[in-house]
């Protein structure tokens, strides 16, 4: 009676493959750490202060640069300092990414894929203005690109929207005459494509009395912007995973789907899932970052995400079904379908829903202005909270309610194994090979499970030490990455290859050397839901069974 | 009183860079004939200063809140990091005795030397902040991995540029090593981690984290610290083994590689001393309801104090409109102050 690969399979055959996927494993995490490097880098950048030309509020084309043929001439912090009123409404922060370094002038490349801005406020030392922690701060930002054949003054406009932002500021150190704020960054701009090589920020602080803008903030002094790109080296390691992996994931599934319909049935509902994880996979693995090298697709944070997003909430699916499709105590006659677990998975559905409204308030809306930000009114705070919120309970009741059926599986499969030793040799040796074979995948999901967790904590941990000289071979944010990444490839394409129907018969030897199974065969073969008993997995064959009992 | 210090000196005669620099004549000087005016400098720091005059600029700059941040911490000290007009150095004679003083100056300098470079790396005006981090020399490693901190660059610059002059077998030179490091290093401990998350939907899944620099003033603060806990040091030198600096009594806390260190008494500040370039607390502005060092009681040395009224006239209720005007009423107001004898 034939069952799945793994069913099948030698305890050989199976250590050399689960050895040749460990190497595979150990290759993944060691590409990461020792070519690949840091996932993502930063500059930072200082603003240097311009007079602003006048008349220029209204007015997008006008562009102010520091480097380059017509840059404009910066003002002093001693000048500012000396102005009356610090020279409010005449001055603007101007950003030009990205600086120079060992006297080359840099630019981005495309292979950079996406430019994070983050902005840091430097208060003045003043005593007379006392800045509240929850003050406001009104920035026009305009944002601009150049290309390396463009000349120096060709500024094309961007984006430019005029934001609001919190000032969370403390006061670091109080004395009798000045006090010193220390104000958490303010998020800025998030771009999706880093399609062009330079790019120009201008900032401009209005002050108006009259509609309350900027009047508590004190006297700003400098603004220093960190520029967040994705490593290019990062970038062509994790396309070359990604492009290593597709064609192999994709050509299991054929294989695989391609062995389902060799059967006279139709396939059953795991199998159904592995090739819809199989998918999932083949989606998240596509390569499409290559069309970022010729075209701009600012969506691609938006993508991405939902990529991942399908990914995992087909993986946590696929769980639920496999314990439940494992429950041993199935009801006959009934055939299992995804709609049956309606209840089970609307947890994952809820969570998903509502990561991916959270996701297109803010990367969506991104993508029209990328200065704006969910989290910068009240209102946007409190949807984006209960979007959160939300998928966190979704996330709990589903860890809650997958613990709560691997219980059951568990305690279904210890009591069938109290009543194995009065079952015939034959029997009990298939049995508990199945069973092994059973918690062995359980075990493998764990691992990668708890892997996964370890990795993230791990590279938050390695990235949390500073080392001064830098001299850490191994880079570890990356080797997590690109060995968790590897690890869930790895494990969908082993679940793909020993969730196969296997064609082998029934292993010989068992059937010749003791008769007794032959019975026991007509016994299984004749329970009254077995419409197709011969290909039907064995593993459900003896819940069933279990059941019947 | 060491060269670097002779040489900021000569870097206040700077202009901004649309008139250059000039001479004692008034005429105009490149910035080249300027590092090469400068006998005192090792071929190392001259090669470094020529290579640019925004490097020359960041230099002078780094003296200059130097020298504020010194004067704003000590400002109500009997010694206020104040040298007597036309004095051949930024500091005075002072500096030629190697007390409590010096050690805060050497240390300031070097911190402040570090910041200001950093900070022109920062706002890109320096051509040669470098782009390694040591490991992987590939080419194209800018599109590859990115480029480092540039506070490494920062401090290594000023490793370089104020501690070529100091020699390491001589006491002097060994306290100025240690004050000049002790400064960096205060930056360097200031110095704040800042993070953002930028994974799937923004979450923290992926981090990058970085270094911000602190304010100067929190830097002069902490070193204004270590000032007050400075360690008296005596050279020790025993044969084979090169020179090295411990603490004078045994009984106090070792000494480590944060603290400032000094080989001899202050001397007295109180009274003006033309030979030591110091200017004594005659004429200071002093805390009448303080009891500590700025009250006019230990500031002014028990010769007693004089109060004057002085009318201040300030902008104030300004009214601002977007775009662009400010108009703003003149408040005038009286402020008392009382003068040291």
């Amino acid at each position: 009676m034939p069952g799945t690969i793994l069913e099948n399979l030698s305890t050989r055959k199976l250590s050399i493959l689960v050895t040749c996927l460990l190497i595979c494993q150990a290759l993944c995490f060691l590409i990461g750490g020792l070519i690949a490097p840091l996932p993502a880098n930063h500059q930072n950048i200082l603003g240097m202060v311009c007079k602003d030309i006048p008349g220029s509020q209204n007015d997008t084309s006008v562009w102010l640069y520091t480097r380059g043929k017509g840059k404009c001439n910066a003002v002093s912090q001693e000048e500012i300092e000396q102005h009356d009123v610090k020279m409010a409404n005449q001055i603007v922060f101007v950003f030009q990414m990205p600086i120079p370094r060992e006297g080359h002038v840099l630019d981005y490349s495309r292979w950079q894929q996406n430019l994070i801005g983050v902005l840091q406020v430097d208060i003045a030392y003043d005593n007379d203005v006392l800045v509240d922690s929850h003050a406001v701060v009104t920035i026009d930002a305009r944002l601009a690109y150049r290309n390396k054949e463009d000349s120096d003054y060709d500024w094309k406009l961007y984006a430019t929207s005029l934001e609001r932002r919190y000032l969370d500021c403390q006061s670091i150190h109080v004395s009798n005459t000045e006090r010193l704020y220390s104000c958490e960054t303010i998020p800025l701009f998030e771009l999706g494509s880093l399609h062009h090589d330079f790019y120009l920020l201008n900032i401009r602080l209005p002050v108006d009395t009259d509609m309350k803008m900027n009047l508590d903030v004190g006297h700003i002094h400098d603004l220093q912007l960190t520029a967040i790109y994705q490593n290019g080296g990062f970038t062509k390691v994790w396309l070359s995973l990604k492009t290593i992996f597709f064609p192999i994931v994709v050509a299991i599934m054929i294989w695989f789907w391609h062995r389902v319909h060799l059967l006279q049935r139709s396939p059953a509902l795991i199998e159904y899932m592995l090739i819809y994880l199989g998918l999932a996979l083949t989606f998240l693995n596509m390569p499409l970052e290559y069309l970022t090298l010729a075209f701009d697709m600012p969506f691609m944070l938006l993508l991405s995400d939902i990529r991942q997003g399908v990914f995992y909430a087909t993986l946590l699916s696929f769980w639920l079904v496999f314990a439940g499709e494992h429950m041993l105590i199935q009801e006959t006659g009934k055939r299992s379908a995804v709609k049956n677990y309606w209840k089970h998975l609307s947890a994952v559905v809820v969570g998903c829903i509502s990561l991916f409204a959270f996701d297109v308030c803010e990367r969506g809306v991104q993508l029209r202005n990328p200065f704006y930000s969910i989290w910068t009114s009240r209102v946007g705070t409190n949807l984006a909270l209960t979007f959160i919120v939300l998928a966190g309970i979704s996330a709990g009741v589903y860890f809650l309610f997958l613990c709560y059926m691997i219980w059951k599986v568990f305690r279904n499969i210890s009591l069938k194994q109290s009543s194995l030793p009065s079952m015939s040799a034959a029997r009990r040796i298939h049995y508990e090979g199945i069973i092994y074979r059973f918690k062995f995948l359980m075990l493998a999901t764990l691992i990668c499970a708890a892997l996964t967790v370890i990795g993230f904590i791990m590279g938050q941990i390695a990235e949390g030490h500073w080392k001064w000289d830098e001299n850490i071979e191994v880079q570890l944010t990356s080797a997590f990455l690109t060995g968790v990444y590897g690890m869930w490839n790895i494990y969908i394409f082993a679940l793909i290859i020993l969730y196969a129907p296997s064609h082998k018969q029934w292993p010989t030897e068992l059937n010749s050397s003791n008769e007794r199974i032959a019975s026991e065969e007509i016994e299984f073969n004749n329970l009254p839901s077995d419409s197709n008993p011969s290909e039907i997995s064995s593993l459900t064959s003896f819940s069933r069974k279990a059941a019947f009992d | 009183m060491t060269k670097y210090h002779r040489i900021i000196l000569q870097l206040g005669t700077y202009l901004p860079p649309s008139i250059g620099f000039l001479d004692t004549n008034g005429n105009s000087k490149s910035h080249n004939d300027v590092c090469q005016s400068f006998r005192e400098l090792t071929n190392d720091q001259r090669r470094i200063c020529s290579r640019s005059q925004k490097i020359l600029t960041a230099i002078s700059q780094g003296a200059r809140i130097g020298l504020e941040e010194c004067q704003h911490q000590f400002k109500n000290s009997r010694w206020n990091c104040t040298a007597p007009p036309n004095t051949p150095s930024l500091y005075g004679n002072v500096m030629s005795i190697k007390s409590r003083e010096t050690a805060y100056i050497h240390a300031i300098n070097s911190a402040a030397l570090a910041w200001s470079i950093t900070r022109a790396c920062s706002r890109g005006e320096l051509d040669d902040c470098a782009c390694d981090s040591n490991i992987r020399k590939k080419p194209r490693k800018w599109q590859w991995g990115g480029c480092s901190e540039d506070i490494n660059y920062g401090v290594g610059f000023s490793r370089r540029f104020t501690d070529a002059q100091e020699s390491n077998s001589s006491a002097a030179g060994l306290m100025n090593l240690h004050n000049n490091e002790a400064g960096r290093r205060a930056l360097r401990a200031r110095m704040q981690r800042v993070c953002k998350c930028h994974g799937m939907s923004g979450s923290c899944s992926l981090r990058v984290c970085w270094r911000r620099l602190p304010p100067m003033r929190v830097v002069s603060e902490a070193l204004g610290s270590l000032y007050d806990g400075a360690s008296h040091v005596k050279l020790v030198q025993r044969d084979g083994r090169p020179a090295k600096l411990r603490r004078r009594d045994p009984d106090h806390k070792k000494l480590i590689k944060s603290d400032l260190v000094y080989l001899e008494d202050s001397p007295d500040y109180c009274e003006v001393n033309t030979e030591l370039g110091i200017l004594g607390t005659r004429g200071r502005i002093c805390n009448r309801t303080s009891h500590g060092i700025d009250g006019c009681r230990l500031l002014c040395c028990g010769r007693g104090y004089q109060t004057r009224i002085r009318q201040v006239e300030e902008k104030c209720n300004c009214q601002f409109v977007w775009c662009c005007r400010v108009k703003c009423q003149m408040c005038s107001h009286t402020r008392e102050e009382h003068l040291c004898n």
